[in-house]
């Protein structure tokens, strides 16, 4: 009985220095981490949105989900547009699109921020040439060309595709504004 | 002399992937570009060194009949520190090899190395054996990875090495390309051996 | 296959009948088939043919030289598959696209495992999923509909190209089995139009345009008339045994039938089963491909599980999959189940008693 309880006690001491030499690193590493994914988006924002100087955060809560977006201000603080990401899962990931649209919900610019979708097909979506298609375009034009709709699909990819498409177009319907506008929350 | 028979066994002799076939998971799955394989590699060589310099330090500490959990932990400590490391200093690697950094914990090689090796050798060759084994996994993984990225798209570290009329053989980037690039190196080896 | 070849209890006779005769005339089988496809895809089609043909010959005798074995490329069954390999591919593909798909079937299908008689899987249908998924583009995109094309099939796919909703794609790259499968797929359509449409794929012109081959396709699929011939030829020669095509075929029709319908079970007219049996590689596959005696049972009732497992296998990647067709990923799944198959089904010794 001994013998075991002396066994539990060194496997004991190695987690313990395990976990405490973890917890340091995590501290060191984790403002990093953050600071890295906030550039990161903040960056993206930028690029989908070239107008907007500084962003404000908002949280809309819908029955079907919440809506994280961020408002695009220029330099004297007026809103000239609105990010958000959309995301659906495609054919084998996740994809998530950064998406910038103006006051107006036309849609200014989008960019692929993060799919695993199978390379040389799907992933082809990061390409800037299937991205720019979706510029100047609104919620309504939201279809891809196998639905009958004017986005052109990814050869051998209508899946991404579809995917990319819907999903922005679930998230427009999501950040439809009228309300705010009616309760003055923005202007 | 012996100490460089330590050193240069994971190159071809003792090749923990070609010869030995562990840690494969990681080799199909990560090695679709150089970048990647190299990723790969040398954040398992660092493992690898590490965990076996600690472990070779407290064999004798440890009672054999919970050594392998106490290895685990030692492995998956490192593992954890590199996952934490490449993600604040290297976040776009670190994105591309995605879930198979924590999986180095569960890579045969590590494990192998420690039981086999680090737990009955001193420090010094247990470092050589473990850079050996470590760079003989990323020589392994960069070999196929250059092949599939070459093939599969027409690319070297992410620069066109390939005409413009070239069209990709996707195969190779998918998951059966991993298998019959990797089937095909293995045979060669096999053969030069017979020989 | 003809009995002989049947594992079976004794008594046996011995018959003279070599790989090389055999080969030949799976060769001559297939002629008929390739006539049809230059006849509508033009000269390009022969040309592919031969890159082919050339590719896998040449591969085979490379190889089989290195490996310091007889060279055997006399004996016709790298021609089969360099015929099989630029049969799946369409008239206006590249050259290098059969060449290199020849080269992989011979290489990595057949020689690897030790050449005629050893490989796992048919080299010519492992050469065609290797192209499918290294170039899926060029594999499925671009078919060419044949010059003399029916009224009423263009009409039908005029009829989905004018819908309201519109459903551009489905007619670029439209074979007969990718309208029925954007047919399954689509919410984008009314269930009247989707009817209507249906009705007109399976009619009787349409089948009739599938079976003599006034329809798009790969330049071996394209008539079905043309491969019967040289199945029949086959079967006269006893080189293939009706077991497997019977039981794939039957299969298939049996499940298109039940399933196969856009309106639940038992919607489908009789009509559709045919329609699945003559478009796309069915039969191609069922009498060239299933039944190459390397890579199928070699006992009866085993042939019999083997061209149904095939039969459901296609349906259900026809009806569920992501492809609309197929005929080769399912005989190439079946492939790997011939040694469990031969395994179960070996005849009882004359004699012996059940224990």
């Amino acid at each position: 009985m001994k013998y075991y309880i002396k066994l539990g006690f060194i496997l004991f001491i190695i987690t313990a220095i395990a976990s405490g030499v973890l917890a340091y690193m995590n501290t060191l590493t984790q403002p990093i981490i953050e600071e890295n994914q906030r550039v990161a988006q903040e960056k993206a924002r930028k690029e989908v949105l070239p107008s907007a100087i500084t962003f404000e955060e908002v949280i809309k809560e819908e029955v079907t989900g919440d809506l994280i977006y961020h408002i695009g201000k220029d330099a004297g603080g007026n809103i000239v547009g609105y990010t958000f990401v959309a995301s659906l899962y495609g054919y084998s990931s996740d994809v998530k699109t950064m998406v910038g649209v103006n006051t107006d919900l036309i849609i200014e610019k989008i960019k692929i921020i993060s799919q695993a979708e199978t390379p040389g097909l799907g992933a082809n979506c990061e390409k800037p040439e299937f991205q720019t298609q979706f510029s100047k375009k609104q919620e309504t034009d939201m279809k891809v060309d196998k639905d009958g709709g004017n986005i052109v699909s990814l050869t051998g990819a209508t899946i991404t595709t579809r995917a990319i498409t819907n999903s922005i177009k679930a998230a427009l319907d999501k950040l439809d504004l009228s309300a705010e506008k009616a309760e003055g929350r923005i202007e | 002399m012996t100490s460089l028979k330590e050193f240069t066994k994971g190159f071809v002799k003792e090749n923990p992937v070609f010869v030995m076939a562990l840690g494969l998971c990681p080799t199909l799955a990560v090695t679709t570009s150089v970048v990647n394989a190299i990723g790969m590699g040398l954040a398992a060589t660092f493992v690898l060194v590490f965990s076996n310099i600690f472990i070779s330090l407290i064999k004798n500490l440890i009672p054999s009949k919970i050594r392998i959990p106490a290895y685990i932990v030692v492995i998956a400590s490192f593992v954890t520190i590199v996952d934490m490391v490449m993600h604040a200093y290297l976040p776009a690697i670190h994105k591309s090899l995605g879930l198979f950094i924590p999986l180095i914990v569960v890579n045969c090689i590590i494990l192998g190395r420690a039981e086999a090796f680090a737990s009955k050798n001193n420090v010094f060759n247990s470092i050589l054996d473990g850079l050996g084994m470590g760079l003989g996994f990323t020589l392994a993984l960069v070999v196929i990875g250059s092949i599939r990225e070459i093939l599969g798209a027409g690319q070297l570290l992410g620069f066109n090495v390939l005409p413009e009329t070239y069209k990709p053989m996707l195969i190779a980037i998918l998951a059966p390309g991993a298998f019959i690039v990797m089937g095909l190196l293995m045979g060669l080896m096999n053969l030069k051996k017979k020989k | 296959m003809n009995d002989v070849f049947a594992v079976s209890a004794a008594p046996h006779i011995n018959q003279k009948i070599s790989i090389k005769s055999v080969m030949w005339q799976v060769v001559l089988a297939l002629t008929p088939a390739l006539l049809v496809g230059i006849f509508f895809f033009g000269i390009q089609s022969l040309f592919l043919t031969l890159y082919a043909v050339a590719a896998a010959v040449f591969t085979e005798a490379l190889i089989q030289k290195y490996r310091k074995v007889p060279i055997t490329i006399g004996d016709g069954s790298a021609v089969v598959t360099g015929i099989l390999i630029a049969f799946n591919i369409n008239s206006s593909s590249p050259w290098w696209l059969p060449v290199t798909g020849a080269i992989f079937a011979i290489a990595l299908g057949k020689q690897i495992f030790g050449g005629l008689g050893f490989n796992i899987f048919n080299p010519a249908l492992l050469g065609r999923a290797f192209m499918m998924a290294s170039w899926p583009t060029l594999m499925t995109a671009g078919w060419k509909f044949t010059a003399p094309m029916s009224n009423l099939f263009q009409s039908s796919i005029n009829g989905l190209r004018n819908l309201p909703s519109n459903v551009p794609d489905v007619v670029t790259s439209a074979t007969p089995l990718g309208v029925v499968k954007a047919l399954r797929d689509t919410t984008q359509i009314s269930s009247d139009m989707a009817n209507t449409v249906m009705d007109n794929l399976t009619s009787m012109n349409t089948l009739q345009d599938l079976f003599w081959g006034n329809i798009g396709g790969v330049i071996g699929e394209v008539s079905a008339a043309a491969l019967l011939i040289g199945a029949a030829y086959l079967a006269w020669k006893h080189i293939i045994e009706w077991r497997i095509p019977v039981s794939y075929i039957g299969t298939v029709f049996v499940l298109i039938y039940m399933f196969g319908g856009i309106n639940g079970m038992f919607s489908a007219s009789i009509m559709l089963p045919l329609f699945h049996i003559l478009a796309g590689g069915l039969i191609l596959g069922a009498f060239f491909m299933a039944t190459d005696m390397v890579t199928s049972p070699v006992t009866k009732k085993g042939r019999l599980i083997f061209g149904m497992g095939c039969g459901i296998l296609t349906v259900v990647i026809r009806l569920i999959g992501g492809y609309p067709e197929g005929v080769s990923y399912s005989i190439l799944l079946m492939n790997i189940a011939v040694p469990l198959i031969d395994r179960y089904t070996v005849p009882k010794p004359f004699g012996q008693i059940k224990r």
